[in-house]
């Protein structure tokens, strides 16, 4: 492949390595065009998920095909696609080998890669448990699965950390809980929500606000209970610390892991999560090598905002390195989660490496807000809405001059 | 709980330090899940919530910290796993 002067390559096509593509190819334009930088994405799938969107599928019954979109419609013209998957990632000599074996040389590297769910790190998990952090489909057979359900015993939570979205396997437990409710069949359904944390939300303040919902809406909640092991044919599922639940219905968060092509290539932790600096997101080590979002290890939630802020903030220091401008953009470890609670309302979970979460209470507006942003995700892609979130999020980084 | 002024050899040093709650927690327990009978687990942590955290969680899963090292900048937490599973 015949390289231009200086090749930004990007591996990974969701909401991080998307925008991360598109906001380097509008600002690259000029040297693009006169064939001086050009960007390059390389894609594990065709289709880009919107995967907060798993939520509704799977409690609202809400379409899957709504949440799906080809990745080539959301990608700036400017930006090179390859459409195979990265096999390997050789940060020492600056290549990326894709699964045909054709290898890419880069001069700056972004990886966003994401996080795989991974189920069958706990015996038992994936034969029983039905979940939505795995695909649309998975998604929607829990919606079939509780269209039937007359009743039982319904387990809602988390099986093992890390994991992504961490208000996800809340927001299930108030979304089953108002299904089952609209459907008059609530008083036939025991809901118990079980959490490897010391209480209903692990940011205390949030949990705060969980802790009388949950007893409001009769959810009960067993803390301290990692998941070791689930047995299908006694319908009991088991924790490390000793003790044991029976269940009817399973809805469990599987713990992640890295993606296959960071453990391959040996540049991730025991896990496959990429060591990276907090603030430049450079992983250890490596000057022009960056890791966003799911993918590393940095001490911050998984989620789409993080990537998205990330997107911004490693976009803008390539693009300040290949002008030869001293400026170095800091990230500074905002997040902003989406956190739905039930009847209509939802809050978010709002902190920064500075600031620990706040406790926001749910309100109507705040599921204005969640829904708006579903509808406009696909816009902010293309990164041409920054200015927006700027607005709305004020300061997500600080700038250097050297 | 005993302690000791520098504690014991850890077997496994989980490196919290810089992350807020539930970081700590979080690491704590991906080590717990990769760890034996009689193994220490050393949590070092920044976040003064790590230290109550860990001792709810020690006391309700039945295993011990053994000790708590003020390291000034930081904490050492020592766990001793004496129980694990069924």
């Amino acid at each position: 492949m015949q390289q231009p002067s200086l090749n930004v390559v990007v591996v990974g096509g969701g909401s991080g390595g998307t925008l991360s593509a598109n906001l380097l190819a509008k600002q690259l334009g000029d040297q693009i065009s006169i064939g001086k930088a050009s960007v390059h994405l390389v894609l594990g799938s065709q289709e880009h998920i919107f995967q907060p969107g798993y939520l509704h599928v799977a409690f609202a019954g809400q379409d899957p095909t709504e949440i799906v979109r080809e990745e080539r419609s959301l990608v700036n013209k400017n930006v090179h696609l390859v459409e195979e998957p990265a096999q390997r990632i050789d940060l020492k000599s600056q290549l990326v080998t894709l699964a045909s074996g054709e290898k890419i040389h880069y001069d700056y590297l972004i990886i966003a890669t994401g996080s795989v769910p991974n189920p069958k790190a706990i015996p038992g998990l994936s034969e029983t448990s039905l979940n939505f952090h795995t695909s649309p489909e998975e998604s929607r057979k829990i919606w079939n699965v509780i269209q039937k359900f007359d009743g039982g015993h319904v387990v809602v939570g988390i099986a093992g950390v890390p994991h992504k979205c961490p208000p996800s396997p809340n927001e299930a437990a108030f979304l089953i809980d108002d299904h089952f409710r609209k459907h008059g069949t609530r008083d036939k359904v025991r809901l118990t929500f079980l959490t490897p944390y010391p209480r209903p939300y692990p940011a205390e303040p949030m949990s705060r606000v969980v802790e009388p919902l949950f007893k409001e809406h009769a959810i009960e909640v067993v803390t301290f209970f990692n998941v070791e092991s689930v047995d299908s044919t006694k319908k009991e599922i088991y924790s490390l610390e000793g003790e044991s639940l029976s269940y009817d219905l399973l809805i469990m968060v599987p713990p992640h892991r890295g993606a296959d092509v960071v453990i391959n290539s040996g540049i991730g932790d025991v896990d496959g999560w990429i060591p990276a600096d907090k603030n430049t997101m450079r992983i250890t080590g490596y000057e022009n090598a960056y890791a966003i979002g799911d993918a590393t290890n940095i001490p911050v939630s998984k989620t789409g905002v993080t990537a998205h802020l990330q997107a911004i903030t490693v976009s803008d220091n390539i693009v300040s390195a290949i002008r030869q401008r001293k400026d170095l953009y800091k990230y500074n470890g905002r997040i902003n989660c989406p956190f739905e609670m039930g009847s209509g309302k939802a809050a978010f979970v709002v902190g920064s490496y500075d600031m620990p979460v706040k406790e926001i209470r749910p309100s109507r507006i705040g599921y204005m807000m969640k829904k708006g942003f579903a509808m406009f995700y696909w816009r902010t892609l293309s990164g041409s809405f920054d200015w927006l979130f700027g607005l709305y999020f004020g300061k997500t980084q600080t700038v250097e001059s050297a | 709980m005993s302690s000791s002024q520098s504690g014991v050899k850890p077997t496994t040093v989980v490196d919290s330090r810089g992350t807020m709650c539930p970081g700590p927690i979080t690491d704590l327990f991906r080590a717990y899940r990769n760890a034996s009978i009689g193994d220490i687990i050393e949590l070092q942590a920044t976040d003064p919530a790590a230290k109550s955290d860990t001792e709810a969680w020690a006391r309700r899963s039945g295993n011990e910290i053994i000790a708590v090292i003020d390291e000034k900048d930081y904490l050492r937490i020592q766990v001793r796993i004496i129980k694990k599973g069924r």
